[in-house]
């Protein structure tokens, strides 16, 4: 049978609709991964409510302190807005880097959040950004901090009937240098065997803060902040960047599909970090650096 | 003058406007949606099937089993080329999953799925077995009770004393390569509309040889030929995969057992992967080489993976599969053993370049090996040994039209070969590769056409030539226009639909344009002789001083005294003249020893190409990638060239990423995400197409030429930059790179 | 549970009044029920375009839409481009450099080629595979159709042949 679609209006209507509908409903935001699970039957809800217009979900603020990022926004539109590009980087290229061009251009971000595909680039990019997902139910709110949104496979720290409504993100200091790394085994359009961000802020020669998530490889976006300390305060030279990437191909609990064996995976996240790291290095500019492919 | 010139096809516009009605565009009265249920086991035994709760839905029409064919009247159950292996609907016994148990004929496209869930089928699992290798040994698993090792044909070649070649060798290397399973992938899935009606069968379907399909469908009914019409639209590519019978028999069963409403079955993506594959096949190669590079014996052994059913396999193994694992090499002694196996894999089939992608790949690799091993260059080996025009090959065939060298050495030469480059440092190599291929096409095959000159002055080209892509009707077009000294724009096409065009085998093997074409310049001869007859009353002249040209026939030396060919139809009082043109090719391999004539002429193919590869990764990036081909008379340069630049990209696919995963027989990937093909992105940053034309050859069908060496190009390239040889396709970066660092693989 | 309902859809400049489920797909709805042939099923998740349309102008997969989702935005299939008897620079450009095979794929990568135009007049190659190697082509044609890309975004006349 179809599921009946809903249109509300106002974030309040669609919170009121999740709530009645319980566990029956489904939010339907761009739909690139929910059509899918309908058509192969791996969901059948009663009712989609979908996102489309509601006017809360859709813009991006750039505030004092940090960018609000509407759950509603669209991956080609953090891909190619100036001001994200210029903030951040990492974010423009991880979004950039997804599917192709007509995904990027249905795909939303809160979408792509809640799907929580391990072979995601977006999600690895928020990690090292330390993004805050907002979620939403009829009569509460909160933050989750990207660090704990993912909990594994298509899982996440969601609870039924609670929304994604928006993603915080912190401006990194002025300085920041970012990269974001996208290796592929097969074809250009393939999707990833690993995906690296990087960003680092240096002070005096040395790193103030160093930031290195790992994704694709692995269940869900791993950072690993022991590793990431080992360099705070210490110039990030070739040893240290040996040193860091040996540390998240050590730690990191690789998985095997069509793409590359849990092995080689490890061994391309040693690769990928350091030249990640490399980039981030020699960026150049204050902030930014291009994606590699 | 029509040939020679780059005109767009004749549909361009319908393409580029989206109109162009393929066949999931078709619309018929009435017409019904039909859906498979296929087995969810490579390998079990049928317990109990029932249909009946399927019946009771609402929209449901027809439900087809094995059952409906013990009724009398009832169409034959099983099919095949040489062995009638293939039940249409399994009966007491699946051998791969996807293999159809039944078929649904629908008002609807819901309430077909739904009677497809809802029918009972009950299951009991059998040991199964995928690899040809493994089938082969004993106790294996069996496919079929009555073909013990699963081998169900072996064929021979053997051509000189074997046991002296190797004698006379100072160097003997042995290696064995192997390529997996693949996808066409062509973007239109196979689809078939049919249709009974009243004793008669019609046909759509997306075929590449609709006569095949007739006289199947006539010996599976026990129809008379003219009661089974087969009409094929546009292809949305074939790739070879719509080359043999495929849908047609299952859905014109639905339809028979439907009577008097035309049913549509059309593939979804997934059912394309399990409906037909690539061969997955395992080469044998060992060759006696002099220390001078003089080869001296081959020696191959070739295992053929053919899936559940031998479906065209025992015909490809005949021939093709016999002399497109050799090589373009004057050897004076080779033996060649080639094993069609049964797994339990869906079947496999003709595939874009057609065993030849696997000998290619196989011995190309191995020339450079060889090389290696002589400490030769690579290029420097193939001349010696290569074919030249009056050479005999392995068949004892004499190759008069032998341009091997030529291919090779165009490619080559524009690479650069042989002079320094740049060869890369620290973690970025670079390297350098060729390879040639040869490919037979079909020997003992038939081609006609019929050239219809109408009252109004238009031709018509009657053709069972199928478009798909190649720019086949336009090549035809531009040849009749041509013979017949006519514009093109009076040239119309018709066909390919077997009740109003005649007799052609198959649109495969690259055989279109130039047997086709040939056929076509039969029949324009006739029908110049045709009109010349008619002209000769009228304009009293002796007939040989008659110029049958230019849509006109005048006297010799006089040409203001002629006559336009309407005119000269109207003063008969005819409404058309009609002449057939029938072209054939002879051959044909002996059965014991393959010693006759494989081919009526060879494709000569050759790829050169340098790439980068990293070494941390094992990621290739091809720089540049030069295919040469052997094209005789170009009808069609632009749509040539297109054809060759398609070849490289396919080919690209085949040797970098291109593998159809089965886990336990389950196939792993069976959609266009898990399962890539080559997007632009992937294309070499510089690709080059060279066609080596020569006015005075004859006509040669691009569509796979230059496939072939790709693979070998690429791995001989890999090898060059870093010593690494891969024997096992796709050439992903992880196995390059486990080549690389085997050891600290297992960390 | 929802049963058919009544969606009106922009479609090539037209109001079409559709009877649909809520969750048909708007591939369905355009080839099926619109009888709008040039969009056409390859793949069905997106990968590889040969069921683009334009939406708003901007390229979507129509495989992975609800047709639900769409009702109020403007659609364009290649149906709605050129005109009687003359075609769109982009469908003129793909004819002249022989852009296209079996031209299964051709009316996805002529409307991607159409939205890369119309928002980037003077696009580099960086942009021209931002907006094209989404689309597949099992034929092959690249090369060809980067020509006609290239040239349509030119305005210039092809070399004579
Ligand atoms: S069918 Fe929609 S992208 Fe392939
Ligand atoms: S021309 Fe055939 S798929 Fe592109």
């Amino acid at each position: 049978m179809s599921p009946e679609v809903l249109h509300p209006a106002t974030l309040e209507e669609t919170l009121t609709m999740l709530e009645a509908y319980g566990e029956e409903a489904r939010p339907l935001a761009g739909g690139t991964a929910l059509v899918l699970l309908l058509r192969h039957g791996l969901i059948a809800p009663r009712a989609l409510i979908c996102l489309e217009e509601v006017s809360e979900l859709q813009s991006i603020q750039f505030n004092e302190d940090h960018v609000w990022i509407g759950a509603m926004v669209r991956l080609q539109t953090l891909a190619r807005s100036p001001r994200i590009h210029t903030r951040f980087p990492v974010l423009a290229m991880a979004c950039g880097e997804v599917g192709n061009i007509r995904i990027r251009y249905q795909a939303t971000l809160g979408g792509n959040l809640a799907e929580a595909d391990y072979a995601s680039d977006p999600p690895i990019a928020l990690m090292v950004l330390d993004a805050i997902v907002w979620a939403q139910r009829a009569k509460s709110k909160r933050a989750i901090p990207i660090a704990g949104f993912f909990h594994g496979l298509y899982t996440t720290a969601l609870e039924p009937n609670e929304l994604i409504v928006g993603i915080q993100i912190p401006y990194p200091p002025p300085g920041a240098r970012m990269a974001y790394l996208k290796f592929r085994t097969r074809s250009a359009e393939d999707r990833p065997c690993v995906g690296v961000a990087a960003l680092g802020i240096f002070e005096d020669g040395g790193c103030r803060d160093l930031r290195v998530a790992v994704g694709a490889a692995c269940e869900r976006p791993q950072r690993l902040p022991e590793v990431e300390r080992l360099a705070t305060g210490r110039s990030l030279d070739e040893r240290m960047i040996r040193l860091i990437a040996q540390g998240y191909a050590d730690q990191i609990e690789t998985l095997s599909d069509l793409r590359g064996s849990a092995d080689y995976r490890r061994r391309m996240i040693e690769v990928h970090v350091r030249r990640a790291l490399e980039e981030v290095c020699n960026g150049g500019g204050a902030v930014g650096a291009s994606a590699g492919r | 003058m029509a040939v020679g010139r780059s005109v767009p096809v004749r549909d361009a516009e319908a393409r580029v406007r989206g109109t162009i009605p393929y066949l999931a565009d078709l619309r018929l009265p009435g017409m019904l949606v039909a859906k498979i249920v296929r087995s969810p086991f490579p390998h079990a035994r049928i317990r109990h099937l029932d249909p009946r709760p399927a019946m009771g839905i609402p929209g449901v029409v027809a439900v087809l089993t094995a059952h409906d064919f013990d009724r009398p009247g009832a169409p034959r159950l099983f099919y095949g080329v040489d062995r009638k292996d293939q039940p249409i609907v399994a009966r007491d016994r699946v051998r791969y999953m996807g293999e159809p148990v039944a078929a649904i004929a629908a008002e609807t496209p819901e309430a077909a799925e739904e009677a497809a869930r809802a029918i009972e089928v009950e299951y009991e699992e059998q040991p199964a077995v995928f690899d040809p290798v493994e089938a082969m040994q004993p106790g294996a698993p069996l496919v079929h009770e009555d073909c013990p090792n699963n081998i169900f044909l072996h064929t021979r070649l053997r051509h000189g004393d074997l046991e002296a070649g190797f004698a006379a060798a100072d160097l003997i290397v042995e290696e064995t390569y192997t390529t997996p399973p693949a996808s066409h992938a062509a973007l239109e899935p196979h689809g078939v509309i049919a249709w009974w009606e009243g004793g008669h069968l019609t046909l759509w379907s997306t075929t590449q040889a609709p006569f095949v399909i007739q006289e199947t469908l006539a010996e599976i009914f026990g129809l008379p030929r003219e009661s089974v019409r087969v009409i094929v639209p546009p292809l949305g590519g074939g790739y070879g995969g719509k080359g043999y019978v495929r849908l047609e028999p299952i859905a014109a069963a639905l339809a028979w057992k439907v009577h008097g409403r035309p049913v549509r079955l059309i593939l979804d993506r997934f059912e394309e992967f399990v409906t037909l594959t690539r061969h997955t096949a395992c080469i044998h190669i060992r060759t006696g080489v002099r220390r001078d590079g003089t080869l001296t014996a081959r020696q191959v052994e070739v295992y053929w993976g053919a899936g559940a059913y031998a479906d065209i396999t025992p015909r490809l193994l005949r021939s093709a599969g016999l002399v497109r694992v050799v090589g373009p090499y004057r050897i004076p002694a080779v033996h060649v053993d080639a094993y069609g196996v049964y797994t339990h894999l869906p079947p496999a089939g003709p595939f874009r370049g057609t065993m030849s992608f696997e000998g290619a790949w196989a011995y190309e690799s191995h020339m450079d090996t060889i090389a290696h091993r002589l400490g030769m260059d690579p290029l420097e080996l193939r001349r010696k040994n290569i074919l030249r025009p009056g050479d005999r090959f392995c068949t004892g065939e004499v190759i008069d039209e032998a341009f091997f060298l030529e291919c090779l050495e165009a490619a080559a030469q524009r690479l650069g070969w042989g002079q320094p480059y740049e060869k890369g440092e620290g973690t970025r190599r670079r390297g350098r590769g060729l390879a040639i291929m040869m490919k037979s096409t079909l020997p003992r095959s038939r081609s006609e056409c019929r050239l219809i000159l109408r009252a109004d002055g238009m031709l018509e080209l009657h053709t069972g030539t199928v478009e798909m892509g190649q720019g086949a009707h336009t090549a035809l077009a531009q040849i009749a226009a041509a013979e017949m000294g006519l514009p093109l724009e009076r040239i119309e096409v018709i066909g390919p639909d077997t009740a109003r065009v005649p007799y052609d085998a198959t649109t495969s093997a690259s055989r279109s344009t130039s047997m086709m074409g040939a056929a076509v310049q039969k029949a324009a001869a006739r029908l110049k002789e045709e009109i010349r007859q008619r002209a000769t009353p009228l304009l009293e002249a002796n007939p040989d001083e008659i110029i049958i040209q230019a849509g006109r026939a005048w006297l010799q030396g006089r040409p203001e005294i002629g006559l336009p060919w309407e005119e000269i139809l109207r003063r008969h009082g005819l409404e058309a003249l009609e002449a057939h043109g029938v072209f054939e090719t002879q051959g044909g391999l002996d059965p014991e020893t393959g010693q006759g004539i494989a081919s009526p002429h060879w494709h000569q193919g050759a790829g050169a190409c340098e790439i980068e590869v990293d070494t941390e990764t094992g990621k290739i990036r091809i720089l540049r990638y030069c295919a040469a081909a052997y094209a005789g008379q170009v009808v069609n340069p632009a749509l040539a060239e297109l054809q060759n630049q398609g070849n490289v990209v396919f080919g690209l696919g085949q040797a970098m990423m291109e593998q159809i995963v089965f886990d336990q027989g389950q196939p792993a990937n069976a959609n266009l995400s898990d399962y890539p093909i080559p997007s632009l992105r992937d294309l070499p940053n510089e690709l080059i197409s060279l066609l080596l034309e020569s006015p005075e050859g004859s006509i040669h069908g691009l569509g796979e030429m230059t496939l072939p060496p790709v693979a070998p190009a690429i791995a001989n390239a890999l090898f060059d930059a870093i010593g690494v040889r891969i024997r096992d396709l796709p050439i992903t970066p992880e196995k390059v790179w486990r080549a690389l660092h085997g050891d600290e693989a297992d960390l | 549970m929802a049963m058919k309902q009544t969606f009106e859809l922009r479609v090539n400049g037209r109001i079409h009044r559709v009877e649909a489920a809520p969750d048909r797909r708007l591939l369905e709805v355009l080839r099926e029920d619109l009888g709008l042939g040039s969009v056409r099923e390859g793949c069905g998740i997106g990968m590889c375009g040969a069921c683009t349309v334009l939406l708003d102008g901007r390229p979507v997969s129509s495989c992975l839409l609800l047709i639900s989702q769409v009702h109020h935005q403007e659609i364009v299939t290649v149906e709605g481009l050129g005109g009687h008897g003359t075609l769109h620079p982009v469908q003129q450009a793909f004819i002249e450099h022989f852009a296209f095979q079996c031209a299964y794929c051709t009316p996805g990568f002529i409307l991607s080629a159409v939205a890369l135009l119309e928002r980037e007049p003077d696009p580099d190659e960086q942009v021209l595979l931002e907006y094209l190697s989404g689309n597949l082509c099992r034929c092959g044609s690249y090369l060809n159709i980067l020509k006609a890309v290239r040239a349509a975004a030119q305005g210039r006349k092809p070399p004579s042949s």
